[in-house]
């Protein structure tokens, strides 16, 4: 099928590559179809792209790239509608964001893929994990002199 | 909105299977125990309000403000090797 993206112009999905994320994700939940696509520039950066609103698409990456002792440990309640029982078989991703010229990573609400079943959630982490964990060397220049 | 008074170890239910429990009452400070089904995710509100901001906030970045998370990343996984890559910023 093919789409429309605001940022990326119009590019041709597999269906087969269309994840479905049943409840949505928080704050953004009539988006229900999505689109994980790598981006050209930055090999450890992927984009979860709405199929149905072209301006709506989330970066995101492997968290244990940018945070190598990320733990996460998940109630099992957020994985049984990905009929999931291990987190093993999952692909864990994390989304990124932009905070005061910062960029951070949101590790306490980790987007679970159930890779099989082209199944999403984003879920809950257990325990206290930052919602804008700064990646360091971001500060822009004029962070920086303020 | 339904309004109930409840003394330590009293219960309510929701439903046929979600039970909440007045576990303790300190000053302005109330323990709650919660019995609900595996698929039932329980979360404080000001987590799940927070995640939605995030996301809103998240869903509206460019990808050119993403140009230095390249030079941040270690060696792992990549969010997607399929063949979608094209696709991505042209």
């Amino acid at each position: 099928m093919r789409i429309n993206t605001t940022r990326f112009g119009r590019i041709d999905i597999e269906t087969d590559d269309l994840l479905h994320f049943a409840s949505g994700l928080p704050g953004l939940e009539d988006c229900q179809r999505w689109a994980l696509l790598a981006d050209a520039g930055n090999e450890a950066l992927g984009w979860l792209q709405s199929t149905s609103r072209s301006d709506v698409a989330l970066a995101v990456v492997s968290p244990r790239r940018f945070v190598p002792d990320y733990q996460v440990r998940i109630p099992r309640s957020e994985l049984t509608p990905l009929a999931m029982r291990d987190l093993r078989d999952a692909q864990l991703l994390v989304v990124v964001a932009r905070h005061a010229g910062a960029l951070t990573l949101n590790l306490k609400a980790p987007i679970v893929i159930n890779v099989e079943a082209r199944t999403g959630r984003q879920v809950v982490a257990s325990g206290d994990l930052p919602m804008r964990y700064e990646l360091v060397g971001q500060r822009s220049p004029l962070k920086k002199s303020a | 909105m339904l309004v109930l008074s409840r003394q330590r170890d009293e219960s309510i239910m929701i439903g046929d299977s979600i039970v909440v429990t007045i576990v303790d009452i300190r000053g302005d400070k109330v323990r709650l125990g919660i019995n609900a089904p595996a698929e039932v995710p329980v979360h404080r509100q000001e987590v799940y309000e927070a995640i939605q901001r995030e996301n809103v906030r998240a869903s509206r970045l460019a990808p050119d403000e993403t140009q230095e998370i390249g030079k941040l990343a270690g060696r792992g996984p990549v969010p997607n090797s399929g063949k979608a890559g094209e696709s991505a910023r042209g």
